[in-house]
């Protein structure tokens, strides 16, 4: 039989509803929590869809939690602010990168498929230190 | 002139938030590590393995505790306990060539609708498949008419289509590996993400 081009095969990937270019969505809030982007202020809410660069805030009784298109899983606790810097994912690879900053409070993560795909895909940064998340469950926390 | 530079290095790392990491094994036991790449600005290589651990991040040989007899404050348990739940995934069975479920998969669909209805924020991946009976064509747009099927229905229960997304992958990742134009009951089903 004959064989199609890697350019044609690729396109047989029929997607029936645009597939979405969100990195995550937002579970649960409580309190004061918000996106910034791009110089915006979003009102935190659940349903709402995240993108790469998103900066997740919370206030002094504030708290967040989301999970992202590789399974990943983030709670943030009050007076927190967190930044996914980078995110690539590929659904179908199940493979992919991503850096998180925490530059001010605490985050709760449970890893998904990111840092099962290679060593040191899922990336941590805090103010003075880059974890690489090798497949676990684990809390940052920085103070003041 | 030791005196000074550790009392250079104490003013360094006092103008510095502190940040500290607790380990924890995962939801399934399974213990995994976080590596230390980077500390203070310079090139680190620890690895905290330790699970039910404290560390005080910001050296690059940190020292690791156990969580003491209290275990995790209150502050970081409310924290766990705010994470979402893990992703749970379905699977649905069709007959021969069509998109029509086998009846065992009929209840599925009940208990996948309620999973959905119990989720705050939900968001659902519909990936359809076929056996390798027929032509590779053939088999692309089967699977996408079973993934746009078990789609409209749960529209039909009530859930907004734009937290919902359906692809089909023909006969490319069967579940049980066979040859070409072979009838096989395991591939032909639509899987389906709920997070």
């Amino acid at each position: 039989m004959l064989r199609l081009p890697l350019g044609l095969g690729l396109v047989a990937f029929l997607v029936a509803s645009p597939a979405l270019a969100d990195i995550a969505r937002i579970k649960t809030t409580s309190g004061a929590a918000a996106v910034e982007r791009g110089g915006q202020r979003l009102k935190a809410a659940p349903g709402l869809t995240l993108q790469k660069g998103d900066k997740l805030v919370t206030g002094k009784d504030g708290r967040m939690s989301l999970t992202f298109v590789d399974n990943t899983r983030f709670a943030l606790g009050p007076n927190s602010s967190v930044s996914v810097s980078e995110f690539q994912y590929d659904r179908t690879r199940q493979k992919g990168t991503m850096l998180t900053q925490v530059d001010r409070g605490s985050l709760a993560v449970v890893s998904g498929k990111i840092a099962k795909s290679d060593r040191d895909a899922m990336k941590v940064r805090t103010p003075n230190t880059l974890l690489g998340v090798r497949g676990t469950k684990f809390i940052v926390d920085v103070g003041k | 002139m030791r005196l000074a530079l550790l009392l250079a290095g104490g003013l360094l790392v006092s103008a510095c938030a502190t940040s500290s990491l607790v380990l924890l094994p995962d939801d399934e036991g399974v213990q995994g590590s976080v590596a230390v790449l980077e500390a203070g600005g310079q090139p680190a290589d620890a690895v905290i393995a330790d699970g039910n651990s404290r560390t005080k991040l910001g050296d690059a040989t940190p020292a690791t505790k156990p969580l003491r007899g209290k275990g995790l404050r209150k502050e970081e348990a409310a924290l766990l306990t705010s994470l979402p739940p893990p992703a749970k995934s379905f699977t649905l069975y069709f007959q021969q060539g069509t998109t029509t479920l086998v009846p065992d998969s009929v209840n599925v669909l009940a208990a996948l609708r309620q999973e959905i209805a119990a989720r705050s924020g939900p968001e659902v991946e519909v990936t359809g498949h076929s056996d390798t009976v027929g032509s590779e064509e053939d088999n692309d747009r089967l699977s996408v008419s079973r993934a746009e099927e078990v789609m409209n229905w749960l529209a039909g229960q009530g859930f907004d289509r734009s937290v919902m997304s359906a692809v089909g992958r023909g006969e490319r990742e069967p579940k049980v590996a066979t040859a070409d134009n072979v009838d096989s009951a395991a591939n032909r089903r639509v899987e389906v993400l709920v997070r």
